[in-house]
């Protein structure tokens, strides 16, 4: 059983190396629990010998990964998945064999018809590294880079609703209360950089902040709560309570970290509790951050190329570009585990006008961010991942004119794209019907029956086989990641989920 | 890939080897048959049940749950056999050198040692006995009487004994943090040290048991647990309104509540007969599910979640048991099948409510109550009083039950027609009640219909400077009296053809229900409805306390209110009694009381049984579209028992049988999180599970002792926590002692020592302070926190999209009432591990990160808390040794030791001599107090004691129980 109690001064009589550690369950300890007890505290007390990259259960393919997450749900029609048979049947409605009983959400399950809307954007065929991938108007940058894309078509998921969805592919239930992708990253990782966090999450500006998003997204559900992502803002201090207050020097600051360590030396040699210690070294870290968080968020020093890579937007805080500045920063620290969240992809109407604004947003930084890992040296091992929730309907909401529609909400089928550590560059994977609404065979069939969460189905990608790949790459096996809570061994991927091997280079 | 050759040299396994070097030397091993249930069933569930035990699939497959599948045929062999136990499959599969049991697929694997003990087991006979959770607790064999007499006997047994006792400074601290969640108040700690009679340590723990903060105290542990929060939690995580349960916990606790009604009452206090609002008011308990109205969700799909959510939130709190699994296929572990567990939903199944909030505060069924605690308190007082005298009224009903029901029809009949209304003009423009007549009032436009009248206009409010006025004509059939209620300020007025009505202004500066009294035919009914704040909303409202009898209710279908208001009637059919002025004047009375106390009610969410239960079916994988077989009767897991005999299928039957004297769990488990708050640590280290795949008690007999002694206490409480804070367990020494191994002190060899809780943390600065506010109750507070949290976060949508902080006092109050968003809780909660509210949470976690020195050092807050206190420092003592001498009285209830002294001595110089260097930056740090700032103190001399005090609150002397 897991302690939730830190009982550093045992973990620092352990003295041993990660990987002799590791060699120990076979003696019948947890695992990923002792792992979890070094990620706080072994690495908070700065062993040297816990290296990046180690890889918890086998050779890592990527160090670290940033994932690019548009909440709301892109439409996979108007920027991935070319559907040119679909312009015939403009307003024509849906059919019937089509949807096949897939249920719809409350919002479009009372319209009369289901009018079938093509895309009103070109597509245009780029090269890569397979048969040359589609791709919209929408995204002229990210498209110069397919080469380097593992663009995945038959994402899916089981829920039709904005909080299951994201909640589900976030922490691989519907319901709120597991740990999130990145807590059990930083669980089964620890931190590779003392003075930043393991972790970072960052929210990026939009036009239309259409649905909410929660802090179980990158909280730590079960697990102990220093596993949670620490949110890197645009407004304010970068990291809550970074920045000493009006009035309080620095050298101020270090006479009370004086003053309190001593105290708290005292209270260690009276009581003797390690944790005592472990909260001096804390204090310390803390200290370190007030300077390594500030020297990350100044961009002066960033050359006018990389502007001109990412675009003028990155001078600007909170812009998607600028976040994606600041990740390839955080990586280049060291930081393994990082999350932009960039919202107001749900458009149920005016799809053209909000999709154009939010292309606008993360078209240039996405590949950027791609060009600018590869220049570094550092994209074979970071993983990039893009995606949302879910996709959306081939079907029109509302008003469907040439001009402008609006899209429901669709979980059958939708496209997430991969990049860097350990994937294959430039292909495409799966395929979708001639309506973008079922996962398809080679022939464009539906296949039969629908691809579940139960059986992997090849050419098909549920959202805990993603996840158990994002782990896999991690060196990290899906499987025996767990966290006993409640007499079980829980997972990332619940008792589902499937490395995509096809996906790996 | 583990690698098999690692050698063996961890210190970490010291413990392990340790124990089978115990078991290779034969010492004590062999003197006692081996426990079943304690030593063999965990390993059983462990390594064996997932493949052979209760959700065993596969033909062919033993089952070693019980002793009828271990020991069946199994052609010619048996995993037990008893009549030759040395033969027994068991023992050959599990020393298999080739291939041994568990499979090495199944990544389980058997030690030495529990390889060993299942070799006994068998060799001793192989019998089975019930999981220890599942059987009734008992005082049981031992003859301890005492906690300490079990701790001792445990240390004893390895040649220890208790440690010294702690100092008594640091124990009262330690006693009051962990009752009251705050250090003892120095002139009850000065009576307390100068005290040498025995039994003075007793009396000062009877007085903090005595203070109002116990309750808010004890309350957050259970709010944890039940998830409270004050929004819905899902999608738009828009506002609820369910304070008033949470203000009920802390009355309960504060009341000694038994607890077996304390669970009842939140359980099933709506299915009690003739339940008092504060029983309803506990049934919030049922209601404090996460919710959602996101558009297109599917009510089905959310009506099944809900009924999850519950039941699974039930099994953690009131019986300490997962029970998620069973909810898509029988449990791996713990013998609770799929049907046991849609049964126990089926309990939860049939709550009225809606399956989505509708995104509204008042998601129904509600009840309004008092909002705050001196609201309750009136509300304590008033009660019994009303219901003396509705009881009473319900005597007269029934003797004149025609005469009623006759004059309430025809009361009902009355007509209120052509409601028009004025423009909004300014007070000012109107000259006192003299208006009359049909002509719009001077200074006002025009007249027009009202529509929304009677209720409330939509989207019209005034100013505390306007007023409207109010036009209706009214037609009565018979004598009888109308009641008017408004939502205007004082200066409010009402006419009746033209005659001024008598109206009383409320407390809250509304005016009061007015009575109308109108004779058979029409009436013009004149209304000037003055605002009374920024925004009071236009409304008006006619009640007839008749209708619910004219409708054909009975009178215990009327609200006390309505009661009341026929019993004051002077038309109704009391009957000749010659008591009868008497009772209409008492009426009258208490009507204007409630009336009074009524104007600062609040609604909160309640729990209401639907007429006709919904059929509730077994789903399939736990998927809400796929449910099979027949509706279920609600009914309990039969591995705890059977429900109360002539008790009802619903949730009040579920109560009955949890409080119940047979009950193996509920006792067990409440008593368990009482240990946890007072010794850091549950004796069952897994508070969340009971089951087979938790951990055992350190203490099993301990356990169940303090089970026995809840149960025949009278479920007291206050009883079973003053018999821990008094032990000498408690009352030891919490320094680590160089003669016992034991990191996790699960043997108790010392006193308990752990950082504190959030909420403390925040509260004990609060406190030294000064700033601290008593005031209990009410809608939750938003202290400062930084910009922007909510809005990053939020659908354009939500109210809760914007945060804006409370200014004054609210922001003093203490850290229970802080507003609980559920999806972005307050950030000084979520830094030091208070969960979200979402789920369940009975156990936090306590972390230490850099994250939380940056908040203990920079938080606005804490800033301010720590320029107060270097100002009391310096008020409050004299000097230079007598200020570190308070500010260590408050923190740690003792006096510095002398290099203490002389570290915080050198901070107030360094920091006194770069502040008087520096004034600009004594002015910007002590700026954050404000108006409460006392200017008359040398800058610098001040910010250098607010630095201290900021670096003391956050170093482990106050950060930590100890």
């Amino acid at each position: 059983m897991t302690n939730l109690d830190p009982h550093p001064a045992r973990e620092a009589d352990l003295a041993i190396t990660r990987r002799l550690l590791f060699g120990r369950s076979a003696l019948g300890l947890g695992t990923a629990a002792l792992a979890g007890l070094l990620g706080r505290e072994g690495l908070a007390a700065g062993s040297p010998d816990l290296a990046v990259g180690d890889g918890l259960h086998h050779r890592p393919r990527a160090r670290r990964v940033i994932y690019l997450f548009m909440s709301g749900g892109p439409s996979h029609h108007d920027l991935w998945d070319h559907k040119p048979k679909m312009q015939e049947m403009f307003g024509k409605d849906l059919p019937a064999e089509v949807r096949d009983g897939q249920r719809i959400t409350g919002m479009t399950s009372g319209q009369k018809t289901l009018p079938v809307c093509p895309s009103r954007f070109e597509f245009r065929r780029y090269a890569n590294n397979d048969r040359g991938v589609w791709v919209s108007e929408l995204l002229p940058y990210t498209a110069r880079v397919a080469d380097k894309l593992c663009v995945v078509h038959t994402a899916f998921t089981e829920a039709i609703n904005h909080d299951p969805a994201i909640t589900y592919i976030q922490t691989g239930s519907q319901v709120p209360g597991r740990p999130s992708l990145g807590a059990w990253l930083s669980y089964g990782l620890g931190r590779a950089n003392d003075d930043l966090p393991g972790y970072v999450v960052m929210h990026a500006r939009t036009n239309f902040a259409e649905q909410s998003l929660f802090n179980r997204l990158w909280g730590t559900g079960f697990i102990p709560a220093d596993h949670q992502g620490v949110l890197l803002r645009s407004q304010g201090d970068p990291v809550l309570f970074l920045a000493n207050p009006a009035g309080v020097s620095r050298a101020d600051r270090r006479a009370q970290l004086d003053a309190l360590s001593a105290l708290n030396e005292a209270q260690h040699e009276r009581f003797g509790d390690p944790a005592i210690l472990a909260r001096i070294r804390q204090h310390e870290m803390a200290y370190r951050m007030q300077t390594s968080v500030p020297e990350l968020m100044d961009l002066s020093q960033e050359s006018e190329r990389t502007f001109a890579l990412y675009g003028e937007d990155a001078r600007t805080p909170g812009t998607f570009a600028a976040c994606c500045l600041n990740a390839r920063r955080l990586a280049e620290r060291g930081v393994r585990n990082i999350q932009i969240f960039h919202r107001g992809w749900d458009a149920h109407g005016n799809l053209v006008g909000e999709h154009r604004s939010q292309c606008k947003d993360i078209d240039q930084a996405c590949a950027a961010l791609i060009l600018d890992l590869e220049q570094r040296g550092m994209l074979d091992d970071t993983l990039v991942v893009w995606g949302g929730e879910f996709g959306r309907t081939a079907y029109c909401q509302g008003k469907l004119t040439r001009e402008n529609y609006g899209r429901d909400h669709h979980p059958r089928c939708f496209t997430m794209w991969l990049a860097g550590g350990g994937v294959k560059a430039g292909i495409t994977y799966g395929q979708t019907d001639d309506y973008g609404y079922n996962i398809a065979d080679e022939y464009g069939q539906p296949l039969t029956p629908q691809p579940s969460k139960e059986h992997w189905t090849p050419g098909t990608m549920h959202v805990h086989d993603l996840n158990a790949t994002i782990l896999h790459l991690l060196g990290i096996d899906h499987e025996r990641l767990t966290y006993r809570y409640q007499g079980r061994d829980f997972r990332l991927t619940d008792i589902h989920g499937h490395v995509m091997h096809d996906l790996l280079a | 890939m583990p690698d098999e050759t690692t050698p063996r040299t961890s210190i970490c396994l010291s413990g392990f080897l340790v124990a089978a070097a115990a078991l290779a030397t034969g010492a004590p091993a062999q003197d006692h048959r081996v426990d079943f249930a304690r030593e063999v069933l965990p390993i059983l569930s462990d390594k064996c049940f997932a493949c052979h035990g209760p959700d065993t699939r596969e033909e062919g497959l033993v089952r070693l749950d019980s002793r009828a599948g271990a020991t069946s045929d199994l052609g010619g062999y048996r995993a037990i056999d008893p009549a030759a136990l040395e033969d027994s499959e068991i023992l050959a599969r599990i020393h298999d050198a080739g291939d041994p049991m568990p499979p090495a697929d199944s990544g389980k694997r058997l030690t030495d040692h529990e390889r060993g003990l299942i070799d006994r087991w068998v060799r001793e006979g192989g019998e089975y006995a019930g999981h220890w959770a599942f059987t009734p607790p008992t005082r049981g064999a031992s003859s301890a009487a005492s906690i300490d007499e079990h701790v001792a006997a445990r240390l004893a047994a390895r040649g220890l004994d208790l440690a010294p006792e702690a100092d008594p400074a640091t124990l009262a601290r330690r006693a009051a943090l962990v009752l009251t969640g705050l250090p003892p108040e120095p002139a009850q700690l000065g009576r307390f040290l100068a005290d040498p009679r025995p039994g003075a340590y007793e009396q000062l723990v009877d007085e903090l048991l005595d203070d109002p903060r116990y309750g808010e105290h004890q309350a957050r542990y259970w709010l944890d647990a039940v998830r409270y929060g004050d929004t819905h939690g899902l999608h738009l995580d828009n506002r609820r309104g369910i304070y008033p349960y949470r203000d009920w916990v802390v009355r309960a606790f504060n009341q000694n509540l038994p607890l077996d009604d304390f669970v009842t009452w939140q359980l099933a206090g709506d299915l009690l007969p003739d339940p008092s609002l504060e029983q309803r008011v506990a049934t919030g308990y049922v209601r404090l599910n996460p919710s959602t109205a996101e558009g297109g969700a599917i009510p089905e799909e959310f009506q099944a979640k809900n009924s999850f959510d519950r039941t699974e939130t039930f099994g953690t709190v009131m019986l300490g048991m997962t029970l998620t699994c069973a909810r898509c296929h029988t449990h791996k572990y713990d013998p609770i099948t799929q049907r046991e567990y849609y049964r126990l939903l089926a309990y939860f199944d049939s709550t009225a409510e809606a399956s989505m909030d509708g995104n509204r505060y008042e998601y129904a069924p509600v009840v309004r109550a008092p909002g705050d605690q001196d609201g309750w308190r009136r509300w304590q007082e008033l009660e019994p009083e009303i219901r003396a005298l509705t009881r009473a009224g319900r005597e007269l009903h029934a003797a004149q039950q025609v005469e009623w029901r006759d004059h309430a029809k025809q009361a009902a009949g009355y007509r209120a027609t052509d409601w028009r209304i004025s423009d909004k003009v300014a007070g000012d423009k109107v000259a006192g009640g003299e208006v009359t007549g049909a002509a719009p009032p001077a200074g006002s436009d025009g007249w027009q219909a009202a529509k929304g009248l009677p209720g409330t206009v939509p989207k019209l409010s005034l100013g505390a400077e306007q007023v409207v006025w109010i036009e209706a004509s009214l037609a009565a059939a018979v004598d009888q009296v109308l009641w008017l209620e408004l939502s205007g300020g004082p200066r409010s007025a009402v006419w009746l053809d033209d005659v001024a009505v008598a109206a009383a202004v409320q407390p809250s500066g509304a005016l009061a229900a007015t009575p109308l009294r109108l004779a058979p035919g029409a009436h013009r009914l004149r209304i000037r409805l003055a605002g009374r704040d920024q925004a009071t909303p236009v409304s008006v409202e006619l009640v007839d306390p008749w209708q619910t009898l004219a409708r054909g209710g009975d009178w215990d279908a009327c609200s006390p209110g309505e009661q009341l208001r026929m019993l004051a009637d002077p038309l109704a059919p009391l009957g000749d009694e010659p008591e009868r002025e008497e009772f209409r004047a008492r009426a009258r009375e208490l009507g204007s009381r409630l009336d009074a106390l009524q104007q600062a009610y609040t609604t909160t969410l309640v729990a209401r049984e639907l007429d006709r239960r919904r059929p509730t079916r077994i789903l399939a994988r736990g998927e809400y579209d796929l449910p099979t077989g027949e509706p279920l009767e609600p009914g309990v897991p039969e591995v705890m028992g059977v429900p109360v005999e002539g008790q009802p299928t619903d949730r009040l039957g579920l109560a009955r049988w949890l409080v119940g004297p047979e009950h193996p769990l509920l006792a067990r488990v409440l008593v368990n999180r009482f240990w946890q708050r007072v010794f850091g640590h549950g004796l069952v280290r897994t508070p969340e599970d009971f089951g087979l795949q938790g951990e055992q008690p350190t203490h099993p007999e301990l356990l169940d002792w303090l089970a026995v002694e809840l149960r025949e206490s009278g479920w007291d409480m206050q009883h079973v926590l003053r018999l821990m804070v008094t032990s000498r367990t408690f009352r030891q020494s919490s320094a680590w002692r160089d003669d016992v191994d034991d990191p996790e002190n699960r043997l108790l060899a010392r006193g308990p020592s752990h950082r504190l809780d959030a909420e403390v943390i925040r509260d004990v600065a609060l406190w030294a302070s000064g700033l601290l506010d008593p005031t209990m109750g009410g809608e939750g507070v938003k202290p400062y926190q930084p910009d922007g949290m909510w809005a990053a976060l939020a659908h354009p949508a939500s109210n809760t999209k914007r945060y804006v902080p409370d200014t004054g006092r609210r922001t003093y109050r203490r850290s229970l009432y802080v507003y609980w968003k559920r999806t972005s809780p307050h950030p000084m909660m979520t830094l030091f591990d208070a969960p979200s509210r979402e789920v369940s949470c009975v156990r936090r976690s306590r972390t230490s990160t850099p994250l939380q020195s940056l908040g203990l050092l920079n938080e606005s807050q804490r800033l301010e808390m720590a320029v107060a206190l270097g100002q009391r420092l310096l008020r409050e003592a004299p000097d230079r040794d007598a200020r570190i001498d308070l500010l260590f009285r408050l923190l740690t209830c003792r006096a510095p030791t002398g290099r203490e002294r002389a570290v915080c001595g050198e901070l107030l110089a360094t920091m006194r001599s770069g502040y008087a260097a520096r004034p600009a930056d004594a002015e910007a740090l002590l700026g954050r107090l404000g108006e409460g700032r006392d200017t008359d103190l040398d800058p610098a001399e001040h910010a250098a004691h607010a630095q201290l005090a900021i670096t003391v609150l956050a170093s482990d002397l106050a950060l930590t129980v100890y």
